[in-house]
């Protein structure tokens, strides 16, 4: 475990709370519009909803700044270890959901993330 | 509108999709890079003309045009499910970027992945299914 190796991980785990939090704030703003996209007719003024609450701008960086980090990351390290270990925002955002955004997760959900979670983990390292 | 907050197939192909887009996203911007592979930037002339390549790329307005119809889709497919569903269903790329290696590509593909690729189809398969059987937070 040497010191390169301790970088890369806390990388991968600021890129996926990055991702998390971007994804928290443009959730949230979603359910403060109540305005379910229901038709493709409604995706225009759904946008123009969406742009006009400024937080959701605040998720874009988020979401750009992680993506950099990602990015960064993938030049530095095998693949195997960078998708294996970014399997963890799947944690980061059932934990989110349910402690912020207030989402019922029963047992057959959370059986699901658990599953899809090792799944990566089998192919990312296979 | 709480009965229809949950997967339906036309949510799932929506997120299905974006899979596709984000190849498609990485492909333009990797063409529009590779278009500018050997260039040597080392005098502000240099620089602008660099700038001026790769904003006159068409690569990097379809990219980024994909980037806009994509963010379009998710934040579309979010206002009619949880986040904790639509996260987990998005992981199919897990998938089809390996199939598409075996395929395409005849790559060898160990035991191993075979059954990471199992666990992911159905943990994608509960997590749909549990839409229906709490129908979200309430908002």
């Amino acid at each position: 475990m040497n010191f390169a190796f301790l970088i890369i991980v806390s990388l991968i785990i600021v890129t996926d709370l990055f991702d998390t939090i971007s994804q928290l704030i443009l959730k949230s703003s979603i359910n403060g519009l109540h305005f379910p996209v229901d038709s493709f007719r409604k995706v225009l003024s759904f946008m123009l909803k969406l742009a006009l609450v400024p937080r959701v701008w605040l998720s874009l960086l988020f979401s750009s700044l992680s993506l950099l980090i990602w990015l960064f990351v993938l030049t530095k390290t095998d693949l195997s270890l960078a998708y294996s270990l970014d399997s963890m925002r799947y944690v980061l955002i059932t934990f989110a959901s349910v402690a912020i955004l207030k989402e019922r997760v029963g047992a057959m959900r959370l059986t699901g993330i658990i599953a899809v979670i090792v799944g990566i983990m089998l192919v990312s390292h296979g | 509108m709480q009965s229809k907050r949950h997967l339906t197939l036309g949510i799932f192909l929506l997120l299905a999709s974006t899979d596709l887009l984000e190849t498609l996203v990485q492909f333009c911007f990797k063409k529009c890079a590779l278009a500018q592979a050997g260039v040597v930037v080392s005098t502000f002339s240099q620089g602008v003309a660099f700038a001026g390549a790769v904003l006159l790329s068409p690569y990097l307005w379809f990219g980024l045009a994909t980037v806009f119809v994509l963010f379009a889709i998710w934040a579309g497919v979010l206002s009619r499910i949880d986040l904790s569903v639509a996260v987990p269903v998005a992981s199919l790329s897990y998938i089809t970027i390996p199939l598409v290696s075996i395929i395409f590509l005849h790559e060898a593909v160990s035991l191993l992945r075979w059954i990471g690729i199992a666990f992911i189809i159905i943990g994608v398969i509960m997590v749909s299914l549990s839409s229906k059987e709490i129908s979200g937070a309430k908002i």
